[in-house]
C-alpha cells in the first residue's frame, strides 16, 4: 500500500510541473504590455520603462520561469496589476464565495440527480427511465449562461420573486444571502445534475445486475432495503470517485455562473483578470484551479487506496 | 464543456468490441441498429436540418444578418420578423440562422484541431511507449487538470481576440482527450495477434499504425468527436459571450446574447431565439453521439 | 376615481421631496457604481470610476460648482500673479488626514514632489509637470510656480492632482497607499473588497462640522446595467451612476426613482492615425466623415442619452458654442464618393476599426460599419482589450480606434494633449504647427472670449484635417432612491455626498 501511495504521489510531482509550465507559459504570451496596463493611458514613458524593469519583463523566459515558481512555492502568487493587492490575498478572499456556490449547487446537484439516477436505473427502460435520461441529456446541453439570463429574465425582472444578482455574505444578512444563491445554484447545480445523474445511473445498473444483490432479493428484502442499504452505498463509488471532475466542472461553470448573477467568488474573478488582462491574478486563478484538482484527484486515489486492498496491487494510475 | 457532456469519457475498452462489430455486421446493421433508437433518430434528423440550414443560410434566411436597419430598432415579432428585430433593427431569425454557420464551423474546425493534434500523438505516444509516452501522459493530465473553460479561457485571451483563436483554443483544450482515447486504441491493438504478425513479416511500424490500428481506432474517435463537437459550440457561444470569441457583425449565437442581456427587460425575444437555437444544436448532437455510442458497444445493446 | 388616485400620488411625491428641508443624521449610503474602482490612491489611479469615491474619501485644494466654477475646499483663497506663473494660496486651518496628520502647506508641499518624483512613476505627471517650485510661505500659504502660465491649472487641481494625501501614511505605505488611503475627506477608509464592495466611514474631525450626515457609505461595482437599476428598484441602493438609454423614458416618470440628467464633460469618437496608410491621405479621412450620420448614430445607439458631436467641447463648456465644435455636420453620401475619387480611389478602400470591448462600442462600430458601405469604405471591426488599445494607440499602430475621453471642467484638458505634435494622448500622431501655437496660446490667454477665439481656429483647422472624429456627447445620468436628499449633480458626473443625508 504505502508503495502505491509512493508512486502515486510521484506521479504527481510531473503533473504538478507541467501544470506550472503551462501556466507560466500561458500568461507570457498575453498580448499587452502589463506596465501599460497597470499605469493606463496617462503614464509617461520613463514610469513605463521603470515599471517593466520592476516586474522583470526585461528578463529571459526561463529565469522569469525560475523566479515565478521559487515565489509561488513560497506562497507567493504575486502582485494583482489591477489593485496592487496580493494576488493570494484576493484568493483567499473570493475563496469562500466559491466555497458557499459550490456547496449549495453540489446539494442541488444530488437533491435531483441521487433519486432520478436511481429510480432511472430501478425501472430501466420504463418512461421513468427515459424521461429522466433525457432531462439529463438536456440538463447537459442547455448552456449555462442562457439558463442564467432566462432565470434572470423570468424570476427577477418579470415576477420579481428573487434579486436580479448580487452577493451578500451570510453572516451579515444569511436571508438575503440565500435568495441572492438560489438561481445561481439551481444553474451551476443542474449541469452537474445531469452528469451525476448519468453516472449514478450506469454504475446502478452494474450493481443490480451483480449476484450480492441478486442474493439480497432473493432473501426476500425488500426493494427499498436493496436500494438503499446494499446498491446505493456501491453504486455511490464513481459518483465520488469522479470528485475530481465534479470539482473541474464546478470550477469552470463557476466562471460563467458567477460572471452573470454578479456573484464575486473565483470565478468572476477569472473573467474580470482575463478580460482586464491582470497577469499576476490570472496566473492565481488558474493556478490555483488546477492545484484544486490535482489534489482532489490525489486525495480521492489515496482515500481509494487506503479502503479498497485491490488498488494497491492493480495499476491504477494518473 | 460548460456543461460536462465533453467530460465524459468515452469507454475505450467497451468500443474497442466495435472494430469486431463492424466487421462481423457491417455498415447496415449498424446503421439498423442507431435506428432503433428513437432519440437518436430524431438527433440526427435535427443535426442534418442544421446543417441545411447553415449550408443554405442565404437562401433560407428572409434578411441580411449584418445589415442594419435604422427605421425598424428592437421590434417585437411579427409577420415580417419573426422572431422580433434586435438592437440595430436586424431580422433576429436572420441572424440566428447564419448563427448555425458560426457554431457548426466552430464545432466541425475546433474538434478538427483535436483530432489532428491528439489522433498521431496519441497512436505514437501509445505504439512507442517509454520516455515520449511518459512526458505526454504527464502533460495531459496536467492540460485535464484544468477547468475546461478556465484553460479555453485563459488560451483564447493568450490568442488574441477572433473567431479563428476561439476555435484554436478550444481544439488545444480538447486535444488531450483524443491522445488518451488514441492511445488507449493502441495499447489494447499492439499486443493482438495480427499486430505482431505483422511484425515479424517485416512490415513497418508506420504501416502497421496505418493500415491495422487506426482503422481499428476510428469508431470511439467518431463517438468522442460528435460528443465535443456540442461541447465545443456550447464553448465558443461561451466565448463570444464573454466578448472573446466572434467578432461584430459576424452573428454568433453566443455574442448574440451577450448583447440581448442589456436589453432582458425591453426586447426578451433577443435573448430567448440564439439561447434556444445552441440549446437545440447541442441537444441534437449529444442525442446523435449517444445514439452512437450505443449502437457500437455491444453491450448496451 | 383615477384622476383622484393621480393626484394623491402626486401630492405624495411632493410631499417625499419637500421633506428634504432639514439635513438628518445617520444611515448607510449604498451607492451603485459601474465598474470596480481598482486603485484608492489619487496620485496613481488611472480608472475613471476611482474618481468617484476619491470625491468622498479626499479634499481638493479647489473644488467646482454646479457652474463649473472653482470654488474653495482645502484652499480658501488664491492669488495669481507674475503673469499667471505664480499661485498663492491660502490653506484651510484646522484641517487633520484620517490618521490625525495635520494638513498645512507642508503637506501640500509634499503631495506634489510625489506628483513630480519620476521614479514614482505618477499619471498626474504630465498634469502638473509645469511646476517648478513649491515653497511653504508660512504654514498655511503655498505658493507655486509654473514654468510657464497655464490658465487650466486651477481646474486640473479639482481633480486628482488636487486630491491631497497624508504626507505620513504616503511616506510609510508608499504605492501602498493605494490599498489603505489616507485624506482629510468627510469620510474614512474602511475596507475594499475587490468586485464587492468598498466601505467608507465618517471621518468624525472632517473640517466641515455641517456635512458628514451619512454615518457609512458602501460602494458596490455593477457592470450591468439592469443589475445596477434593479437593485436600486428593489431598495438595495440608494443611487446609482449611469443608466442604459431603453430605460430612460420610464425612469422620467417613476413615481419613486429620481432621474437627474445634465450635460457631461465626456467626448467619443474615432481617432484616425494620420501617419500612414490608408489614413495619411485626407481625402480618405473627409469621405468617412461624410459617410457618418452622427443624428442617426446617436439615436439607435443612445437615444436620449448623448448628443451628436463634432468637437471636444460638450455643451457644458464655455467653448461649447465655438462654431466649428457645436455644428454638427450633414451626412453626404455623394461628397464622401466625390472625396473617394479625388483621392483616385472610387471604388472606396477598407480599413480596421479597433474597438474596446462592450456593447456600446460593438454598436456604434457596426452603425458607422454599415454608412460608411453605402459610399463602398469597407470597415473591418476588431475588438482588442482597453490596455492593449492603449498601447497600439500610443504605439500608433492601428489605422481606426474607437475611443473618447472622459472629459475634464476646463476645456484645455479636453484637447490639449490629444492634438499637440507628440501629445501624451496624441494616438493620431497628428501634428500641425499651427494648432500647437494656437493651443499653447490658448493655455496662457485669460479671457474666456479669447480662449474661445484660440480653440475656434484650432477647430476650423482639426474639422477640415481630421484626425479625429468627434461622434458624441453623452450625458451624465444618475437615478436616486427614495431616501437620498440633498444630492448636488455636476456636469463632471463625480457624486460628492458630504452634504447629503438620507430620510429614514
Amino acid at each position: 500500500m504505502s508503495w502505491y501511495l509512493v508512486r502515486r504521489l510521484l506521479l504527481t510531482l510531473p503533473v504538478l510541473f507541467f501544470v506550472s509550465l503551462i501556466v507560466f507559459s500561458l500568461i507570457n504570451l498575453i498580448p499587452g504590455d502589463p506596465a501599460r496596463v497597470m499605469l493606463g493611458e496617462e503614464a509617461s514613458k520613463e514610469a513605463l520603462s521603470a515599471l517593466r524593469k520592476e516586474m522583470g519583463l526585461d528578463r529571459p523566459m526561463h529565469v522569469r520561469y525560475l523566479l515565478w515558481l521559487s515565489h509561488v512555492a513560497r506562497g507567493d502568487f504575486g502582485r494583482s496589476v489591477r489593485d496592487g493587492r496580493a494576488v493570494l490575498d484576493t484568493l483567499l478572499l473570493k475563496l469562500p464565495v466559491t466555497i458557499e456556490l459550490a456547496i449549495t449547487s453540489l446539494l442541488v446537484a444530488w437533491i435531483i440527480a441521487i433519486p432520478a439516477g436511481v429510480v432511472a436505473a430501478w425501472k430501466q427502460r420504463t418512461a421513468l427511465d427515459y424521461a429522466a435520461t433525457t432531462a439529463a441529456l438536456a440538463g447537459i446541453s442547455i448552456p449555462n449562461f442562457w439558463l442564467g439570463i432566462m432565470m434572470i429574465y423570468l424570476l427577477a425582472v418579470n415576477l420579481r420573486l428573487l434579486p436580479p444578482s448580487g452577493y451578500i455574505e451570510p453572516w451579515i444578512d444569511p436571508v438575503r444571502n440565500l435568495k441572492l444563491m438560489v438561481m445561481p445554484s439551481i444553474v451551476l447545480g443542474t449541469a452537474l445534475a445531469a452528469l451525476v445523474m448519468r453516472l449514478l445511473r450506469s454504475s446502478m445498473l452494474e450493481v443490480l445486475g451483480t449476484d450480492y444483490i441478486r442474493t439480497a432479493r432473493a432473501k426476500g428484502l425488500g426493494d427499498a432495503v436493496v436500494l438503499v442499504r446494499h446498491a446505493m452505498k456501491n453504486a455511490m463509488i464513481p459518483v465520488v470517485t469522479v470528485m475530481g471532475l465534479q470539482l473541474s466542472g464546478l470550477l469552470g461553470g463557476a466562471v460563467i455562473t458567477e460572471t452573470i448573477f454578479a456573484v464575486p467568488g473565483l470565478g468572476r474573478l477569472t473573467v474580470e483578470s482575463i478580460l482586464t488582462r491582470d497577469y499576476p491574478m490570472v496566473q492565481g486563478v488558474v493556478l490555483f484551479a488546477a492545484l484544486a484538482v490535482v489534489l482532489t484527484n490525489l486525495a480521492v486515489d489515496v482515500m481509494y487506496a487506503v479502503l479498497d486492498p485491490r488498488i494497491r496491487l492493480g495499476a491504477r494510475t494518473g | 464543456m460548460s456543461r460536462f457532456a465533453a467530460d465524459l469519457p468515452v469507454d475505450v475498452v467497451r468500443l474497442r468490441h466495435r472494430a469486431a462489430g463492424m466487421r462481423r455486421y457491417g455498415f447496415g446493421y449498424l446503421l439498423h441498429r442507431y435506428a432503433r433508437n428513437r432519440l437518436a433518430l430524431v438527433g440526427l434528423w435535427v443535426v442534418l436540418g442544421i446543417v441545411a440550414v447553415a449550408l443554405f443560410a442565404s437562401w433560407v434566411a428572409p434578411a441580411s444578418p449584418i445589415k442594419p436597419d435604422f427605421g425598424n430598432l428592437l421590434r417585437s415579432p411579427s409577420a415580417a420578423h419573426p422572431m422580433g428585430t434586435d438592437d440595430l433593427g436586424r431580422d433576429v431569425l436572420s441572424r440566428v440562422i447564419f448563427g448555425a454557420r458560426t457554431a457548426l464551423l466552430a464545432g466541425v474546425l475546433s474538434v478538427g484541431i483535436a483530432v489532428l493534434a491528439g489522433l498521431p500523438l496519441g497512436l505514437l505516444s501509445g505504439y512507442y511507449g517509454g520516455r515520449l509516452d511518459d512526458l505526454l501522459m504527464r502533460l495531459t493530465d496536467a492540460m485535464l487538470s484544468f477547468p475546461f473553460l478556465v484553460l479555453a479561457l485563459a488560451l483564447a485571451a493568450v490568442l488574441g481576440a477572433g473567431l479563428d483563436k476561439a476555435l484554436l483554443a478550444i481544439g488545444i483544450v480538447f486535444t488531450p482527450r483524443f491522445i488518451r482515447l488514441a492511445r488507449a486504441q493502441v495499447l489494447g491493438e499492439r499486443e493482438q495477434n495480427y499486430v505482431e504478425a505483422a511484425r515479424a513479416m517485416g512490415v513497418g511500424d508506420g504501416r502497421i499504425i496505418w493500415r491495422h490500428i487506426l482503422p481499428n481506432s476510428v469508431s470511439p474517435i467518431v463517438v468522442q468527436a460528435s460528443l465535443d463537437m456540442a461541447g465545443a459550440i456550447t464553448a465558443e457561444a461561451t466565448l463570444s459571450f464573454l466578448g472573446l470569441g466572434t467578432q461584430p457583425p459576424t452573428p454568433s449565437w453566443g455574442s448574440m446574447l451577450n448583447i440581448a442581456q442589456a436589453y432582458l427587460g425591453t426586447a426578451p425575444w433577443m435573448a430567448v431565439w440564439p439561447g434556444l437555437a445552441i440549446f437545440i444544436t447541442v441537444l441534437a448532437l449529444n442525442l446523435l453521439g449517444d445514439g452512437l455510442r450505443e449502437a457500437l458497444d455491444p453491450r448496451l445493446r | 376615481m383615477k384622476r383622484a388616485l393621480w393626484i394623491f400620488i402626486l401630492i405624495g411625491a411632493l410631499a417625499v421631496t419637500s421633506v428634504s428641508a432639514a439635513p438628518q443624521r445617520g444611515g448607510t449610503l449604498r451607492v451603485g457604481l459601474n465598474a470596480d474602482p481598482p486603485n484608492m490612491d489619487p496620485h496613481q489611479s488611472t480608472a475613471a470610476v476611482d474618481r468617484q469615491v476619491f470625491q468622498n474619501l479626499y479634499d481638493k485644494l479647489v473644488d467646482i460648482n454646479q457652474n463649473l466654477e472653482i470654488v474653495p475646499m482645502l484652499a480658501t483663497s488664491w492669488q495669481i500673479t507674475d503673469g499667471g506663473r505664480t499661485y498663492t494660496f491660502k490653506l484651510r486651518q484646522g484641517v487633520v488626514f484620517h490618521d490625525g496628520t495635520p494638513f498645512n502647506a507642508d503637506a501640500v508641499k509634499f503631495n506634489f514632489e510625489r506628483m513630480l518624483d519620476k521614479s514614482f512613476g505618477s499619471p498626474r505627471f504630465n498634469e502638473v509637470s509645469l511646476v517648478t517650485s513649491v515653497t511653504a510661505v508660512d504654514p498655511y500659504t503655498v505658493r507655486i510656480t509654473l514654468e510657464k502660465p497655464y490658465s487650466p491649472f486651477l481646474a486640473v487641481l479639482s481633480d486628482r492632482a488636487g486630491m491631497m494625501v497624508s504626507p505620513a501614511a504616503a511616506q510609510k505605505a508608499g504605492k501602498g497607499l493605494a490599498r489603505e488611503p489616507v485624506g482629510t475627506g468627510p469620510y474614512k477608509f474602511v475596507e475594499k473588497r475587490p468586485q464587492e464592495r468598498i466601505v467608507l466611514e465618517r471621518f468624525d474631525q472632517h473640517w466641515d462640522k455641517n456635512g458628514g450626515f451619512v454615518d457609512r457609505i458602501i460602494y458596490r461595482p455593477f457592470t450591468d446595467e439592469n443589475a445596477r437599476l434593479a437593485n436600486l428598484r428593489a431598495g438595495e441602493l440608494d443611487v446609482i451612476d449611469q443608466v442604459a438609454p431603453a430605460d430612460i423614458p420610464k425612469l422620467r416618470t417613476d413615481p419613486v426613482l429620481r432621474l437627474l440628467e445634465r450635460s457631461g464633460l465626456e467626448w467619443q469618437g474615432m481617432w484616425i492615425m494620420v501617419a500612414g496608410p490608408p489614413f495619411n491621405n485626407k481625402l480618405l479621412r473627409q469621405a468617412l466623415n461624410a459617410t457618418i450620420d452622427r443624428r442617426t448614430l446617436v439615436n439607435v445607439v443612445f437615444g436620449e442619452t448623448a448628443v451628436p458631436a463634432n468637437g471636444p467641447f460638450p455643451p457644458a463648456l464655455f467653448t461649447y458654442d465655438v462654431p466649428a465644435n457645436s455644428r454638427i455636420p450633414e451626412r453626404n453620401v455623394d461628397l464622401a464618393r466625390q472625396r473617394l475619387r479625388d483621392a483616385g480611389m472610387p471604388n472606396g478602400f477598407s480599413f480596421t476599426l479597433k474597438i474596446t470591448p462592450g456593447r456600446v462600442a460593438q454598436q456604434v462600430a457596426q452603425v458607422i460599419q454599415s454608412m460608411a458601405a453605402d459610399a463602398g469604405i469597407k470597415v473591418n471591426i476588431e475588438i482588442v482589450e482597453f490596455g492593449a488599445i492603449l498601447s497600439q494607440g500610443d504605439a500608433h499602430k492601428f489605422e481606426a480606434i474607437l475611443l473618447g475621453w472622459s472629459g475634464r471642467p476646463d476645456p484645455d484638458g479636453n484637447i490639449y494633449g490629444d492634438f499637440i505634435t507628440d501629445g501624451g494622448l496624441n494616438f493620431s500622431a497628428y501634428s500641425n504647427p499651427r494648432v500647437d501655437t494656437l493651443l499653447d496660446a490658448a493655455r496662457i490667454l485669460t479671457t474666456r472670449d479669447q480662449r474661445r477665439r484660440a480653440y475656434g481656429d484650432v477647430m476650423n483647422i482639426l474639422n477640415d484635417e481630421l484626425p479625429y472624429l468627434f461622434l458624441y456627447w453623452p450625458k451624465q445620468y444618475k437615478v436616486l432612491g427614495p431616501k437620498l436628499q440633498g444630492f448636488v449633480h455636476i456636469s463632471d458626473g463625480m457624486m460628492r455626498f458630504r452634504n447629503t443625508w438620507l430620510t429614514p
